[in-house]
């Protein structure tokens, strides 16, 4: 499905606190996460087991879903972190946080994992 | 107990009572949350107390010594560095970063440059007024939030300019509005009111709202009857009517509005509106406040501007300041540089992964008090005191407005501040590598 990606900073899901006083599980808990309209949840077929892949011409991530009220129907929020950043785009010079087509679908895959970010972009070096 | 300025945003609250002996902090009190983090990073468990060299792939305790050799050798290996981040460091620091730039003939910006920066050039041209916090406290009628959230990123802002009682007027709360613009009913919402205006737009439609704006301005009789972006035409009808009626109204951006589109400029069709607002308005105006996240955000302008007269990016080349086309995303983008000195920020973290993935290709110092994404990448390491607890200096809270920051405590195991370590780096350039 086609959504609207938006990454925001949020207070419970702080990447500065996580590194900080979390720990590495703690850290993925709460930034690699999305959150979106619980009737898009229905709509995805989507269960507290099952993860969302979301991905654009960028990349993909794979990251927990929680329902939430508060996004509109066919939009998905991200915390800003590593995980919403791999699908952040730079469009004429600048840089897109907000609003960004992204298609998502429910998966059973794992997390994205903190680590596997790190490695793939020491693999660069 | 002595009364001191939080560094833990850009809001630089300077009624923060703090207990401390000098050596340790034992109480903090009136800190928000983000405020009280600030204060515990004091002994975080990622903060960095030894600097650091990647050795076999992992960064490897070092003595300050070999440290900043290994630092001194990527800045002379490289003929092109980007310096980048700033804004959580103190102006003194950001002004001996500019002149490491033009040393080493680097391309300098700050993490403004992705952020509020970007308005502020805008307002700036188109000769906006921007206010201060005690304005809006003082004199404020309308406050409209659009596409910020000051509730989770700035949590006092709310608590300073809406639920205040100022000087020159009888009542505080009751005569300001509250308008919020946003496709996200964020924590904002929380605080509002029954007689504020609560606008959930839909996404991307920030433009038609504006457009519609800009034409009805002087007339609330042609909206159309289904209303625009998904408001309704009351609402819309109340937003006109406030917009135009107020004395002294402020919008406060976030980083919602300041996004890239291909067809439009949505900040400066903003700034466009306001601007006509204003040349009409009889009796008030609407200001702009820009809502920065660091804490010092606002001053690496300030500090740019007062040294070269350019407010933002600097590039210098054969020690001389150079006009350039180029901006932070199209250096990195084009990867036309050849190593990174990273101040105060967490670019691995905060840019898009085609960005972070150059900057991790090309060797990487950083210069940081905690480990973050970005430390997992860095060649070197190089750990600094926390500007306003363990180091002191000046910086620009959201408002344009100068602010002295005080050292609380002495930094852990003697770090230097970031001033006095990028100073370091300056020296050891000087004299060619060693002290």
């Amino acid at each position: 499905m086609e959504f609207l990606l938006n990454s925001m900073r949020k207070i419970n899901n702080d990447q500065v606190k996580e590194h900080a006083f979390g720990t590495e599980q703690s850290l993925e808990e709460r930034l690699a996460i999305c959150f979106i309209n619980p009737k898009d949840f229905e709509k995805l077929k989507l269960v507290s087991s099952l993860h969302l892949k979301i991905s654009n011409k960028e990349k993909d991530v794979i990251v927990n879903v929680e329902k939430d009220d508060n996004v509109p129907e066919g939009t998905v929020v991200m915390p800003v972190s590593i995980w919403s950043n791999r699908l952040s785009v730079v469009q004429n010079n600048e840089l897109l946080y907000k609003n960004i087509a992204v298609k998502i679908e429910a998966t059973s895959e794992p997390i994205m994992k903190f680590k596997e970010i790190i490695n793939e972009l020491l693999v660069k070096k | 107990m002595k009364r001191f300025t939080c560094s833990g945003c850009s809001l630089l609250c300077d009624d923060i009572i703090v207990q401390s002996d000098g050596l340790f902090i034992s109480e903090v009190m009136g800190a928000c949350l983000k405020g009280k983090e600030r204060f515990d990073q004091v002994s975080a468990k990622n903060r960095i107390t030894s600097p650091l060299i990647r050795k076999d792939g992992e960064l490897k305790e070092v003595s300050w010594d070999e440290a900043t050799k290994k630092a001194i050798e990527i800045i002379k290996n490289s003929s092109i560095p980007l310096l980048y981040g700033f804004s959580n460091v103190s102006c003194e620091a950001q002004d001996v970063g500019i002149k490491l730039a033009q040393k080493i003939n680097g391309f300098i910006d700050s993490n403004a440059s992705i952020c509020q920066g970007k308005i502020l050039n805008k307002a700036k041209s188109l000769g906006i007024n921007l206010t201060t916090i005690t304005e809006i406290i003082n004199k404020g009628d309308l406050i409209i939030l659009w596409g910020a959230n000051p509730a989770e990123t700035v949590p006092r802002l709310l608590n300073k300019v809406l639920f205040s009682r100022g000087k020159f007027r009888m009542t505080g709360r009751e005569i300001k509005t509250l308008v919020i613009v946003d496709p996200i009913k964020t924590a904002s919402f929380r605080v509002m009111g029954v007689r504020d205006l609560p606008l959930i737009i839909e996404p991307n439609k920030d433009i038609d709202l504006i457009r519609m704006l800009k034409e009805e301005c002087c007339s609330v009789d042609s909206i159309p009857s289904q209303g625009v972006a998904g408001i309704d035409k009351n609402d819309l009808k109340r937003l006109l009517l406030h917009l135009t009626g107020a004395e002294n109204g402020v919008i406060i951006l976030g980083q919602g509005v300041i996004q890239p589109h291909p067809d439009y400029n949505l900040v400066e069709e903003l700034l466009e509106l306001l601007q006509m607002i204003n040349e009409r308005q009889e009796k008030g105006r609407i200001s702009l406040l820009l809502m920065g996240g660091h804490f010092n955000m606002a001053g690496f302008d300030h500090v740019a501007l007062s040294s070269f007269g350019v407010s933002g990016k600097l590039e210098f080349k054969h020690n001389q300041l150079i006009k350039t086309d180029d901006t932070l995303v199209s250096k990195i983008e084009k990867e036309n540089f050849d190593s990174s000195i990273i101040v105060g920020t967490d670019p691995i973290s905060h840019l898009p992964h085609s960005l972070s993935s150059k900057i991790a290709k090309k060797p990487l110092i950083l210069i940081d008090n905690h480990h973050t994404a970005t430390s997992h990448i860095a060649e070197v390491v190089l750990p600094t005191a926390i500007t306003g607890i363990e180091s002191g200096g000046l910086a620009y809270r959201l408002d344009q407005v100068p602010i002295e920051l005080n050292k609380i405590i002495n930094p852990s195991n003697n770090l230097p501040s970031d001033e006095e370590l990028l100073n370091q780096l300056y020296r050891l350039i000087n004299q060619g590598g060693s002290e």
